[in-house]
């Protein structure tokens, strides 16, 4: 998972103009984020989106150019985070 | 960022949604004790339904659906009597337990009464509130949480907000927004308005924490100036899982309770005692509640005090913030497992297991980790608290000042 997903978040949404133009330019971006989460749980292979008829839940958040999706699994309890990472560091960063 | 569906499903509060039935395992206040002493009756709403609370002349509580089994007229407008309940309506009778005792109108050889039945809650009286139970039974044990039971000077502040509860609950595990909503923004609105703002809210965190205990989060900061040593980090405060949140600090002590009125309406309670050492507390027969303003004059929020700051963003966020369009960052970690543990407390419910904090042995007092030393800030805390927070609308503010100057000057004396 070594996509870039900085880059490709804000490639083009800002200048397109859709239904959801009075809420913003981010519910354009918003579909990609959807598509991009973690559909099946690492641990059992259960759905994990209320949609596909699992009982997870993804929550994302970003940082630095990483994007962190904090998983549940209703289905066996497993819990942990899968992070799209623009780079692998050898080191962490000091924060 | 969620998705549409879960959105949906984490703000529900209805009877028969996965987080309808999770709200449904506890207890909820939904009255001042004070108000049935002053009239027996009154409309109560609770998870999106209706009932009618009452007190008999016998001193026993009930609480029943407000519509009538008979023909739907409202029980909130009912008369109280010795055994129970009695509709305005064609005199149908019910007792605290919901069984119907008499139906006036019908033959006496008619067992129709047996057949009818009110599905009552469960009501009980704790610390100046009266709290009640719409969950399956066995009902568990009323939490006697220590700032309910514990000795002091009561004051509860309240309103009602037009928001869903989950959105002022996620502020709960967000310390970060306490140097910026009540240190910067604070000290703008301060510098226009003239006033001053308290310094202590404006300090830089350093690092935040978070911790699942068996109530809820224990969240933890280290703000600017200070250390892992300091309570802060070291005792932190929870987050009371689902609905309330235990802050305190320079012997004040409060319990922030969120409760689901319905799904865009919650009620907002802060229930504080005044407990300085040293000190003769004065009597309370009833504990003092006041209304908290949220707008002014113009319909613009008042954000001139700690808390009017903290309802503007929770109400601004929208009935139901949208969570579909939110840009998540690190600083929200503790967001993201607030969430993962609504989720996970909805499954344990769907299993028939007893949720986060639903107890069953009875416990004299439930002490909560909660700081002292508020962001590092001593004893000038308690007199900022009063003066810039909810406090200051309180009947009983400038008692409350005298109150922690007075133990304070006694504490200096003892000390030589």
């Amino acid at each position: 998972m070594t996509a870039s997903p900085g880059a490709a978040a804000w490639n083009g949404a800002l200048t397109r103009a859709g239904p959801d133009i009075h809420r913003g330019w981010f519910p354009l971006d918003a579909e990609r984020h959807r598509r991009d989460a973690p559909q099946y749980c690492p641990g059992c292979a259960a759905a994990l989106s209320l949609a596909e008829g699992g009982q997870g839940l993804v929550t994302e958040y970003w940082t630095g150019q990483d994007r962190v999706f904090v998983c549940y699994c209703g289905a066996c309890d497993w819990s942990g985070d899968i992070v799209l990472a623009a780079r692998v560091i050898g080191h962490e960063a000091e924060e | 960022m969620l998705t549409a569906e879960q959105n949906e499903e984490l703000t529900q509060v209805a009877a028969g949604t996965p987080m309808g039935e999770l709200l449904r395992r506890y207890w909820y206040p939904v009255a001042f004790t004070r108000e049935l002493e002053e009239f027996p009756i009154k409309a109560a709403r609770l998870l999106g339904e209706d009932f009618a609370l009452f007190k008999t002349p016998r001193g026993r509580y009930g609480m029943l659906p407000q519509a009538c089994p008979h023909r739907r007229a409202s029980l909130a407008y009912g008369v109280v009597e010795a055994d129970g309940l009695r509709c305005p309506y064609h005199g149908w009778l019910f007792g605290t337990d919901g069984t119907c005792l008499d139906q006036p109108a019908e033959r006496e050889e008619t067992n129709f009464r047996d057949r009818v039945r009110a599905v009552a809650g469960q009501v009980q009286e704790l610390g100046g509130l009266i709290w009640a139970y719409i969950g399956p039974s066995p009902a568990p044990e009323l939490p006697r949480f220590d700032v309910f039971v514990m000795d002091g000077v009561r004051d509860i502040g309240w309103t009602d907000l037009p928001c869903n509860f989950v959105q002022i609950m996620e502020n709960a595990v967000d310390p970060h927004h306490t140097e910026w909503l009540h240190g910067r923004f604070f000290e703008f609105m301060a510098r226009h308005q003239g006033f001053d703002a308290p310094a202590s809210f404006g300090k830089k965190h350093v690092k935040v924490g978070f911790d699942a205990f068996e109530w809820g989060i224990i969240k933890r900061r280290v703000v600017e100036g200070a250390s892992e040593e300091d309570d802060d980090w070291r005792i932190g405060h929870p987050l009371v899982f689902p609905y309330n949140m235990r802050v305190g600090g320079a012997n004040i002590e409060q319990m922030q309770i969120r409760v689901p009125i319905d799904r865009t309406t919650t009620r907002f309670m802060l229930y504080t005692v005044h407990a300085p050492a040293g000190v003769e507390y004065p009597d309370q027969p009833q504990v003092p509640d006041y209304q908290i303003p949220v707008f002014d004059e113009n319909g613009r929020h008042r954000v001139d005090y700690v808390e009017g700051q903290d309802m503007m963003a929770w109400v601004t966020q929208g009935p139901i913030t949208d969570r579909t369009v939110e840009h998540l960052g690190r600083s929200d970690v503790g967001v993201t497992m607030l969430r993962r543990m609504f989720k996970e407390q909805m499954a344990r419910v769907s299993r028939g297991e007893d949720p986060l904090g639903v107890y069953r042995d009875f416990r004299e007092r439930i002490d909560l980790p909660c700081e002292k030393n508020k962001f590092d800030a001593g004893g000038s805390f308690a007199i900022q608290f009063i003066d810039r927070a909810s406090s200051r609308f309180s009947p009983q503010a400038d008692a409350l000042k005298k109150l922690h100057i007075k133990a304070h000057e006694n504490q200096k004396a003892a000390a030589g």
